[in-house]
């Protein structure tokens, strides 16, 4: 009996097209996580002018990476899971990694719509213009620390099945991340706390970005933050693919 | 390819299963065959569904082996998913997208070209022509179970598996259904059907097995089993109205008890 199996391409356009009309229909959630780095790019107005726009924008992208991975992209899995929607499409013909790596394009789409929106915020509201390099580093610097927080939400979602606590655990890692990493790095929680910040993970994606919006400044301590970035990544990775279940049964 | 591969859409040989230590399907073998109904019938927690998510993929058999359309389920396990099409018993898709969106994101997954013209041809044969922007959540029990079995049928798969479908629905859904999975039947595939309702497997089925604990304990067509075990003392006493129905000789085979 002859069979054949659709090509990844057409595969992999259905997945495409259903995954990007479900963020389409999530445009509420979207324009949420996307106003946050906003407002912080107008009310960090102030700081521009002591601490540069590099520092405003890059703490901006940073808490917005943080949002797309462990809000958007960790409870979508955690829901779908639940609801059987993966146990659907993988008595398809349709390879797991396919399934999930359209969910991951989604995702780097909405990093690189996140950057550009806290760009033109930047522009607009806070009169921050960069060197076109520094623009086209950092959305290269965006998609490497985004990974971070998708990997980290990846974790979180491989390890806890219940969509509920996924979504209470990821809300109390984006508030300490803000907390800790915003405040820690602005010196408010002392300056021994702010260097152990600059290696957490908000701390090292934020250097990179900064770093990446000024490539002039780029030193040793940036090379060991983008090094200690792929790590997170590569930690969380391994972490989330080993404990990731297909359902919550 | 011999005759026996040639009819046997689905054939199953000594399938293990196991949950950690716990083992829910033991050395259980069938086949279905090009243009049968088959229908694995069990109390709950047999190892009827077990079995099935061996078939379909979703659960790793310990031992056995699992061949569709010719194709080993481990060895080549896209190929036999291509051969088959799913209805899982209790489906679901992405809650955003509605029936239109949900029926293109399968015909593209199976590489099916799907115009609008045979999209609104599909709703009309199952009449929910005008459907086709309603999410699949708003659909009743009925018309989600028509549109899941569209969705397994989209690319005329050799053989369709379909997990207690008429579960939960009114008796005129029921019947419609049954129609419809007859009409597959009748366009040559092979289908292969879970079911807890005896009225189901007397109506539809041409042959079942039932399976108990984890093992096969009878196979053969609905009325070879009744006229088999029509005179066991079991069935006797617990056939009711003085006939003996299958579901009377499903209850003395695997007891009174009632499962979890």
């Amino acid at each position: 009996m002859e069979i054949t199996i659709p090509k990844t391409s057409a595969v992999m356009t259905a997945l495409l097209r259903a995954d990007f009309t479900t963020l389409w229909r999530n445009r509420r959630s979207v324009v949420m996580v996307l106003l946050v780095p906003v407002i912080i790019t107008y009310s960090w107005k102030g700081l521009v002018a002591s601490a540069g726009g590099a520092f405003v924008l890059s703490n901006a992208i940073t808490l917005g990476l943080v949002a797309v991975g462990l809000m958007g992209y960790t409870n979508s899995i955690a829901r779908d899971r639940e609801k059987g929607v993966f146990q659907r499409l993988r008595v398809s013909p349709v390879p797991s990694w396919a399934i999930m790596a359209s969910r991951l394009i989604v995702q780097l789409t909405m990093i690189l719509l996140l950057t550009l929106v806290v760009f033109i915020a930047g522009y607009k509201l806070d009169n921050i213009s960069m060197s076109a390099t520094g623009y086209v580093l950092t959305f290269l610097a965006a998609i490497i620390g985004g990974a971070v927080y998708l990997s980290l939400g990846q974790a979180i979602v491989g390890r806890i099945s219940n969509p509920e606590t996924v979504s209470s655990t990821t809300r109390l890692v984006y508030f300490s991340f803000i907390i800790v990493g915003m405040f820690g790095e602005l010196g408010v929680l002392g300056e021994k706390f702010k260097h152990a910040v600059d290696w957490t993970p908000y701390g090292t994606v934020k250097n990179i970005l900064a770093t990446s919006l000024e490539p002039a400044t780029w030193n040793n301590h940036t090379s060991e933050a983008l090094l200690v970035t792929v790590g997170y990544t590569l930690v969380f990775a391994t972490l989330g693919i080993k404990w990731f279940k297909w359902n919550t049964k | 390819m011999n005759a026996t591969e040639q009819t046997n859409i689905l054939q199953v040989d000594n399938l293990n299963v196991y949950y950690g230590t716990f083992q829910a399907v033991k050395d259980v073998s069938f086949n279905v065959m090009r243009g049968e109904i088959f229908g694995l019938l069990g109390p709950n927690g047999a190892g009827k569904t077990s079995s099935l998510s061996a078939v379909e993929g979703l659960l790793k058999q310990q031992s056995g082996t699992i061949t569709v359309a010719g194709y080993d389920t481990l060895q080549k396990p896209l190929y036999a998913r291509a051969a088959m099409g799913v209805q899982l018993q209790a489906t679901s898709f992405q809650p955003e997208l509605n029936v239109a969106e949900i029926l293109r994101l399968y015909a593209g997954i199976y590489g099916v070209e799907l115009g609008k013209e045979k999209l609104q041809s599909i709703l009309k044969d199952i009449n929910l022509a005008e459907a086709e922007t309603k999410k699949f959540r708003e659909l009743s029990g009925g018309q989600q179970q028509r549109v899941s079995l569209v969705i397994a049928t989209i690319h005329d798969p050799k053989l369709v598996l379909l997990d207690e479908p008429t579960s939960g629905l009114d008796p005129q859904s029921r019947r419609q259904l049954w129609t419809r999975i007859e009409a597959i039947r009748e366009k040559g595939y092979g289908v292969l059907l879970t079911t807890h309702s005896m009225e189901e497997a007397e109506a539809v089925c041409d042959r079942i097995s039932i399976i108990d604990h984890g093992r096969i304990i009878a196979t053969g067509t609905p009325q070879s089993l009744i006229d088999k075990h029509r005179d066991d003392p079991e069935v006797i006493a617990v056939s009711r109205r003085g006939r003996v129905t299958l579901e009377d000789v499903f209850i003395a085979l695997t007891g009174e008890a009632v499962r979890g």
